[in-house]
């Protein structure tokens, strides 16, 4: 149960900060948005330590259940996002990462008191690692697509030459543009190992490594946008414009793959 | 309290009249000598920058200290009477001490927010210092007013955002580029403003400038002052392949900056982001490249809007200074009431008495041990205590005060026994 109350901690110590960074940019301080970063750093170790008491008390990796995915994601998100605020010092970027990661826990913590048994195919070492890296890839895309949205922002604020508000929050447009292209770049290989070891476990699950699956499709789908974009940066040159709003397009697929096929569509990838 | 401030600033003295006076008077400590001649004065800061001349004094006698400071200023000066009275102003006491606050806070500037006043106070603060012509009083209003000046720097947006057209083509700049660290310009043409921004722009941290111009000859010369590459005007279509940032401010009739040529230099350039400032009247560029991906046009206008606007916040911040400094005037004027010989004696002997209080409680586990009359005894010894401590200072206050020198005990009593801390 400790996993439980720790979960219930991080909850209201990431709420705190959602505050804080709202806060922070109603009254333009800097100190606030460094407070609130702490707040919410101080949230990811409670939300760390109820992974490693779920763990200790299930004994299995817990990112088997929609709903330890999902707190997994937001653990994801912030931890990437804590990770390179440093490097970054883009503080206003936490500004979208902490609601999005406190309303995913919300989601999360509905369905995680007491435990799910597991079936008896899900118990592969493969299937922890399968969701760790394809979740930790999604989760650099979520990232990539604040950046995104961000850039767009900004810089339709600038070619506007609307400077005087909002847009002093914001981050300059090489900054955004380098945190999107940094997440695509991890992201993309992480998402890409996550599907091949999901197949290779699929394998011995299903018996074939391919289902034509909506949610294997609609994330296939999704990954050739993400491929294309990267070609596009790599190979091309792409920056700014064009980028950031491929890596939202990109992003919008992905969340049809993660969210709406569990909950509308019949597919053989949901287990519990 | 007995504080004079006089003085004249760029919003009632002509540039003339504060010419003569700063040039005769300069931050000339001789100055301050002078004025510790009057008797009627007993501390003095002498303030004198382009735009304002201040004298801030502490007075024995007010009426006859303010005829002496005019005769200074009708006397360095060279005025006339009439622009005397027309030019100078003054302040006493506690608004005095705000039009001080006022001054180091950048309220008062010709630009608001402008960050050099604040170091021009503390220049004639430390003149003052060296002279030996602050005391207690002085030192305590200059060194709230330094506060005032931190906390309204902090507190406010008055010293944000660029009030000038050059300033806020760099801002525009850092937001695009982040930092501009290595980054290269292309200058177009001459011109006073545009050189100006060429200038900013280098001391963030530009790299590399290249400086095209209709007559070589001249951007050769441009070059060299900006220790730059003059290049050909002809070659302007190439050259933007490789630049980051373009200030065009020709003479031309027409457009020296097409759509077409950014296009060809975008895809050169692989989509790299592209500032262009014009700031020349008929305009160099055409404003349809804004339209093109990754690129940026801000014309004199756009430029002069942000000004405009940030000038406006400027003002709006302003009030909100204005609060702190009415807030902190208060304060001092509390502290300086607090300057009295009784209130002092009082407060030092709260805190004797509260620091006996808090001892005993912490020692109340082993006193549980006593009896009610030893424990009494105790306290009775501790008050006896104080009040031999206390009794050589108090008197000693008492009759410093009857020969009205007691400011200076007072205020080293206050800072010694921290009677100001709360």
């Amino acid at each position: 149960m400790m996993d439980t109350m720790f979960l219930k901690a991080a909850l209201a110590v990431y709420f705190v900060s959602v505050l804080g960074y709202v806060t922070s940019i109603y009254v333009r301080r800097v100190m606030v948005a460094k407070v609130s970063t702490w707040i919410f750093f101080l949230a990811f170790l409670c939300h760390t330590i109820s992974f490693i008491f779920r763990y200790l008390e299930t004994g299995h990796t817990p990112v088997i259940s929609i709903y330890e995915t999902l707190s997994f994601f937001a653990w994801a998100m912030a931890g990437v996002y804590l990770a390179f605020q440093p490097k970054t010092k883009t503080r206003v970027l936490g500004a979208f990462v902490s609601p999005v990661t406190f309303l995913l826990m919300i989601a999360a913590s509905k369905g995680l008191e007491g435990y799910v048994s597991i079936p008896e195919v899900l118990k592969s070492n493969l299937v922890p690692l399968h969701v760790i890296l394809s979740v930790t890839g999604e989760a650099l895309f979520a990232l990539a697509s604040f950046a995104g949205a961000m850039y767009l922002i900004q810089e339709g604020l600038i070619k506007n030459k609307k400077v005087s508000g909002f847009s002093r929050m914001l981050p300059s447009l090489s900054d955004l543009d380098r945190i999107n292209h940094f997440c695509l770049m991890w992201g993309f290989p992480l998402l890409t190992l996550g599907v091949l070891v999901g197949s290779l476990w699929a394998r011995t699950a299903w018996g074939s490594h391919w289902q034509w699956d909506p949610k294997q499709v609609w994330t296939l789908v999704a990954w050739v946008f993400y491929a294309l974009l990267l070609h596009q940066r790599l190979a091309i040159g792409w920056k700014g414009h064009k980028a950031a709003f491929l890596s939202l397009l990109a992003f919008a697929i992905l969340l049809v793959s993660l969210v709406a096929i569990n909950l509308f569509f019949v597919t053989a990838h949901s287990f519990i | 309290m007995n504080i004079i401030l006089i003085g004249m600033n760029h919003k009632t003295a002509p540039l003339e009249i504060r010419e003569r006076l700063s040039l005769t008077c300069g931050n000339d400590a001789n100055h301050l000598a002078e004025i510790m001649k009057f008797p009627e004065i007993q501390e003095v800061l002498y303030l004198a920058t382009c735009n304002r001349v201040e004298v801030l004094a502490n007075a024995v006698d007010t009426a006859g200290a303010v005829e002496k400071l005019r005769a200074f200023i009708f006397h360095h000066g060279n005025l006339s009477a009439e622009e005397m009275a027309r030019c100078l102003y003054l302040h006493y006491d506690d608004e005095a001490v705000r039009h001080l606050f006022r001054v180091a806070s950048s309220i008062d500037s010709m630009v608001m927010g402008e960050p050099q006043i604040l170091g021009q106070v503390k220049d004639a603060y430390r003149t003052a210092v060296e002279h030996n012509t602050t005391g207690v009083i002085l030192n305590r209003v200059l060194h709230h007013a330094f506060r005032v000046a931190k906390r309204v720097r902090t507190e406010t947006g008055i010293a944000h955002n660029a009030v000038s057209v050059s300033f806020a083509a760099v801002e525009l700049a850092k937001k695009i580029f982040g930092s501009l660290e290595g980054k290269t310009i292309l200058l177009i043409g001459a011109g006073e403003m545009s050189e100006l921004a060429a200038r900013h722009l280098l001391n963030q941290g530009v790299r590399k400038i290249l400086i095209a111009n209709r007559t070589y000859a001249r951007a050769l010369q441009m070059a060299e002052n900006f220790h730059g590459t003059a290049t050909d005007f002809d070659t302007l279509a190439e050259k933007l392949r490789d630049v980051d940032i373009v200030i065009s401010s020709t003479g031309a009739p027409g457009y020296v900056i097409t759509p077409p040529m950014i296009e060809a230099a975008i895809r050169r350039r692989k989509n790299r982001l592209l500032f262009l400032i014009d700031i020349a009247v008929p305009r160099d560029i055409d404003p349809a490249v804004n339209e093109i991906d990754n690129v940026y046009l801000y014309n004199i206008d756009n430029l002069q809007d942000i000004v405009d606007t940030n000038v406006k916040s400027r003002q709006r911040e302003a009030e909100k200074a204005e609060a702190i400094i009415d807030d902190e005037v208060g304060k001092y004027h509390e502290w300086f009431n607090t300057l009295e010989v009784v209130p002092t004696i009082i407060s030092l002997r709260e805190k004797m008495e509260g620091i006996v209080k808090s001892e005993l409680v912490k020692s109340g586990s082993w006193m549980q041990n006593l009896n009610e009359e030893e424990k009494k005894n105790i306290e009775i010894l501790a008050g006896s205590i104080i009040n031999k401590i206390l009794h050589d200072p108090i008197t000693g206050l008492k009759e410093e005060s009857r020969e009205n020198g007691a400011l200076p005990y007072i205020a080293a009593l206050r800072r010694l026994f921290g009677l100001d801390d709360v």
